[in-house]
């Protein structure tokens, strides 16, 4: 027999009740008895199936509405924990049979169990993203910091020309403070027309990278080389799938400060330019020379050997002059070859002097020389150290004023053994002191009074310094003149 | 009248070898190892070309023909120029501007140095007559003195 609801059982009480109330209405229209009576029967079987139905009402709602209640009490009451653990297949006990309310229930717990996963991804994003915060912000103190010890000036721009970032090299260069910057466009914050073409240039460009030679000054200093260096980044480097109409999104500008780089090929041009100067001017007179014995121009045979001898004495200052610079080349090398033995620096003094001579005759310049009487011994290559003397004392007749004075002399100071060459030239200032021995360099008032390469006195100091251990130094006062002094250790004395 | 020709450089051999050639050639040649000393024997003596190196010691070349082209007397002196430099250029620019018939490079020769002289002193007359204007332009004050201390002379005479 099927079940039938409660519904059911409610209408059939009453349409009972009805049909008894009618019967009974019909047989006491019929009969004697009065009305009353014979709906008796029929209000009895009323009211009996209402007690039914109700009776039916509470036993269910004993059996399956008190525990639903409860259950949506107990959700009420739940955590996040709990109601996740619950979720999965518990159900309500009696309702299981109640198809409206187990059906109710499992669309609520379903729907529950949907939120519940989906605020747990969100919850893992968040965690997620929590993360990622936090190490982006950590790299960006890192990047920051990273920058900030950077010595060259770094500049990001982005596609509208604002700037994005500035290390403290690059503001104190351009003297700005980004963070302090009410417009931070490049254009008003690094007035360089030069810069701005380049940043043009390189988005233009299909390549990347490009690099441009530029002088900056930071205040009142003195300007100065960068290479300066622009990379766009676009899209391309930020999306797993670039397309073609991949955008710039920036470009970073590197300043590396090249000014070392310049001023050493000045002086390497420099250099240049005075040993050619210097070559060609022995090679002229050897050229003019030898087209005079060429072309009969020498009358008798005292000219002939005149012009000779100039041929003769030029090629030897050629060969000094190659001689100079193989030898420097050696010595910064490290490949020179040293013979060295004790003996007496006066003999290799006078022998310095006798080839000097010559050249101070011409200037008019006197050349004295006030040796000790003492035999000073000293451990040297001999051909090196009169180079090393030689070269002092052309140093000294080259920059002295015709008529004036050099003097050599030689003297045992404490337990070294000292020559110096004094002379009346120009004099040196306190920075032309420091830089007089460096390679190339020479002395910028000197440019106009001699030629020469720059090479002399580096010469001379690497063969007393590295090859010797002794010490060149210099004493000078500007307009009055110069001391060049070598040191060197005592060898012993011989009598 | 012989051409006259001023050599100035430096370096004394490179000197001595031009002035024998140009003394064998029939000039007159005087010789400065300096601009400064040129200088001073342009005052006096006003040759027909001046040959002189670029580079030397206290008045270099391109001074020189610089105070040359500032000086009515001599603005038009021919003048060729010696130099060791490599780079020519920067000096062509420069000469140019100074209306300098040729800048020479070293080692040079001789003998086209004299070529190259002669063809500018052809086109061109002798300076050796006009010495007496050309020192009076040069040096007003001192020349007119000298003129004056000339003619007291004459008179006492």
């Amino acid at each position: 027999m099927k079940s039938i609801s409660p519904k059911n059982w409610f209408g059939v009480a009453m349409a009972s009740a009805a049909a008894a109330l009618l019967m009974g209405w019909l047989s006491g229209a019929w009969s004697a008895l009065p009305t009353w009576q014979y709906a008796l029967p029929g209000a009895s079987v009323g009211l009996l199936g209402l007690c039914g139905f109700s009776a039916y009402r509470l036993l269910r709602i004993a059996q399956h509405e008190r525990p639903a209640q409860r259950y949506l009490e107990s959700l009420a009451r739940m955590d996040d924990g709990e109601l996740r653990g619950m979720m999965s297949g518990r159900t309500v006990a009696g309702l299981e049979k109640d198809r409206v309310w187990s059906g109710l229930f499992q669309q609520i717990r379903d729907r529950l169990l949907e939120q519940s996963e989906r605020v747990e991804v969100l919850e893992m994003n968040r965690a997620a993203l929590e993360v990622r915060a936090k190490r982006s912000a950590t790299d960006h103190e890192r990047i920051a910091s990273i920058l900030s010890g950077i010595n060259e000036p770094v500049l990001a721009v982005d596609e509208y020309d604002e700037l994005v970032l500035a290390n403290s090299s690059a503001e104190e260069l351009f003297e700005f403070e980004l963070e302090q910057t009410e417009d931070p466009m490049i254009r008003e914050l690094v007035r360089c027309e030069e810069l701005l073409e380049l940043l043009q240039d390189t988005r233009r460009h299909t390549s990347r990278e490009r690099s441009r030679e530029m002088q900056f000054a930071a205040g009142e200093e003195e300007p100065r080389w960068y290479n300066v260096t622009a990379s766009t980044l676009n899209d391309e480097q930020l999306d797993e799938q670039p397309t073609e109409e991949t955008a710039s999104s920036g470009t970073v500008l590197v300043f590396r400060d090249i000014s070392s780089q310049k001023e050493l090929q000045k002086r390497n041009a420099e250099f240049v330019a005075s040993v050619s100067h210097e070559m060609k001017t022995p090679l002229s007179g050897i050229k003019a020379y030898v087209e005079l014995l060429a072309d009969g121009d020498a009358e008798d045979e005292k000219a002939q050997e005149e012009f000779l001898q100039v041929i003769n004495s030029q090629a030897d200052r050629l060969q000094r002059l190659i001689e100079n610079l193989l030898n420097i080349a050696r010595i910064e090398a490290g490949v020179v070859e040293v013979s060295k033995k004790a003996q007496s620096l006066n003999d290799l003094l006078e022998e310095a002097f006798r080839v000097v001579s010559p050249a101070a005759e011409l200037k008019n310049l006197q050349l004295k020389r006030e040796l000790s009487s003492l035999y000073l011994g000293v451990l040297v290559d001999r051909d090196l150290m009169t180079q090393a003397a030689i070269n002092l004392l052309s140093n000294a007749i080259k920059y002295t004023p015709e008529g004036r004075e050099v003097v050599l002399r030689s003297r045992v100071v404490d337990k070294e053994i000292e020559f110096e060459v004094e002379d009346q030239g120009v004099g040196l200032s306190e920075e032309d002191q420091q830089r007089v021995f460096e390679k190339f360099y020479r002395v910028k008032k000197d440019k106009t009074m001699a030629a020469g390469t720059g090479l002399g006195l580096p010469l001379a100091k690497h063969i007393v310094e590295d090859v010797h251990r002794g010490r060149l130094l210099v004493r000078s006062e500007l307009g009055i003149g110069s001391t060049f002094a070598i040191r060197l250790p005592n060898a012993g004395q011989m009598s | 009248m012989n051409k006259r020709i001023l050599l100035c450089d430096d370096e004394f051999h490179i000197v001595r070898a031009a002035e024998i050639k140009f003394q064998r050639r029939g000039f007159d040649v005087r010789t400065a190892s300096d601009g400064e000393e040129a200088w001073e024997i342009l005052q006096e003596w006003l040759p027909d070309v001046l040959v002189t190196d670029c580079q030397m010691p206290r008045l270099d070349g391109l001074g020189l023909v610089r105070r040359l082209r500032d000086h009515d007397a001599m603005d038009d002196l021919p003048v060729l120029m010696l130099t060791a430099k490599s780079f020519e250029k920067q000096y062509r620019d420069t000469a140019d501007e100074l209306g300098i018939l040729g800048v020479i490079p070293k080692p040079f020769s001789p003998r086209e140095l004299l070529i190259r002289v002669e063809q500018i002193v052809e086109l061109q007359p002798s300076n050796s007559q006009s010495q007496e204007s050309i020192a009076t332009d040069a040096l007003p004050a001192e020349a007119a003195a000298a003129s004056e201390t000339s003619s007291a002379q004459t008179a006492k005479a």
